[in-house]
């Protein structure tokens, strides 16, 4: 069924990170402790103490939390990064945001409110000062 | 004191016959000779080597294969003893992993004793030490009874790793690898690819309706459940500087 072949196209993964590739679908609460990368279909909430990448096929209908993030797939559900949160032009965010800091490529598309710096490192929106946008 | 059990092929076979008189001199000039006990058909190996331990046996050198090692994992590592393997014959991934060369050469590695801790899996409470595999996977699992993972491509398959090329034997985990065959495009431009999940885990549960087979260090199990876990640095095994981990 599988051959050789197939095995370098492979990604190469550090131990302990996780990879949810196509093909795959998630659900219930998926915690986890190093890198995440997702390119299937997760349901319910995703959670990592480290950073998570989205790919541009993954499809997510969950709350996301994350020290770190950067989306290129669809996320439908609110995301929390305490430190960056990265979306490049692929991403499609219906959800709110409460993160350190973000960066917006062109073509993103968010649909959610977005808070930002101190107010929302502790995981609740209390008041939007400043929203910082970079693309 | 060592003991180093034999397995059957290796008796019925004339050609390591020249291999086992170097591999037996060669632990004479090592000085760790020990006595030997032989595998055979209707000989328990784990009452015989339970025997050995009973006698003061500390270090248990299974020559043989893959197979014998999984012969004698569950008292080995019940006792407390070390497990050193001299490497004869074809099947041999395990003493590779752990750096241990074919043949007379093994005796060196013994000699050493480098002495590391391993974790061993189990499955429906049955130990095993590299993994398992599930050539077709089209099951629910159930990871640390927290979310469930299936697959949605046609064709998938499921590996368990515990001791491979890419983990580590020793971090308390094993590593779920599902392979989905996914095909991307139309028709006939359609090009299939394997994308590989890896969730490392401590504890699972496969399910399915009707009965699957799940290959246990190579030997074939049926079941609708198998629930797997992680025995963490529970084996003591002799390795060699080549070892995978």
């Amino acid at each position: 069924m599988f051959k050789d072949k197939h095995k370098s196209d492979m990604p190469s993964f550090a131990s302990g990170e996780t990879i949810i590739a196509q093909g795959v679908r998630v659900e219930g609460e998926f915690h986890s402790q190093g890198d995440v990368v997702i390119d299937g279909e997760v349901a319910g909430s995703v959670e990592t103490q480290s950073a998570l990448t989205v790919g541009e096929s993954a499809k997510i209908h969950a709350d996301v939390k994350a020290k770190s993030a950067v989306v290129a797939g669809e996320v439908v559900g609110n995301i929390f990064t305490e430190e960056m949160l990265e979306l490049l032009a692929t991403s499609h965010v219906k959800g709110d945001i409460v993160t350190g800091r973000i960066s917006v490529a062109a073509g993103a598309q968010v649909n959610g409110k977005v808070s930002m710096g101190e107010e929302g490192k502790g995981g609740k929106v209390k008041k939007v000062d400043e929203e910082e946008i970079i693309t | 004191m060592y003991c180093y059990l034999y397995d059957e092929y290796i008796q019925e076979n004339k050609r390591f016959e020249r291999e086992l008189l170097k591999i037996e001199n060669r632990l004479t000039d090592l000085g760790i000779a020990g006595k030997v006990t032989r595998l055979a058909l209707f000989r328990d190996a784990e009452e015989m080597i339970r025997d050995e331990i009973d006698r003061g046996v500390s270090t248990i050198v299974v020559v043989g294969n893959d197979e014998t090692v999984r012969k004698v994992i569950d008292v080995v590592a019940d006792n407390e003893v070390v497990l050193g393997i001299i490497p004869i014959g074809p099947n041999n991934e395990l003493a590779r992993m752990m750096g241990i060369p074919d043949g007379v050469a093994a005796c060196d590695v013994l000699s050493a004793r480098r002495v590391e801790k391993i974790d061993v899996g189990t499955v429906n409470g049955r130990r095993f030490v590299t993994g398992l595999s599930m050539p077709n996977f089209h099951a629910e699992i159930t990871c640390e009874d927290k979310f469930r993972v299936t697959s949605v491509a046609r064709q998938a398959e499921l590996e368990i790793r515990n001791l491979a090329d890419v983990t580590d034997p020793r971090d308390g985990q094993f590593e779920a690898v599902i392979r989905a065959a996914v095909k991307k495009g139309w028709g006939i431009f359609g090009k299939t690819s394997l994308k590989e999940s890896v969730l490392p885990l401590k504890s699972m549960a496969i399910r399915s309706e009707k009965p699957i087979s799940l290959f246990v260090d190579g030997e074939e199990m049926k079941s609708t459940r198998f629930d797997i876990g992680i025995e963490p640095l529970l084996l003591r095994v002799i390795t060699g500087k080549a070892r995978v981990f």
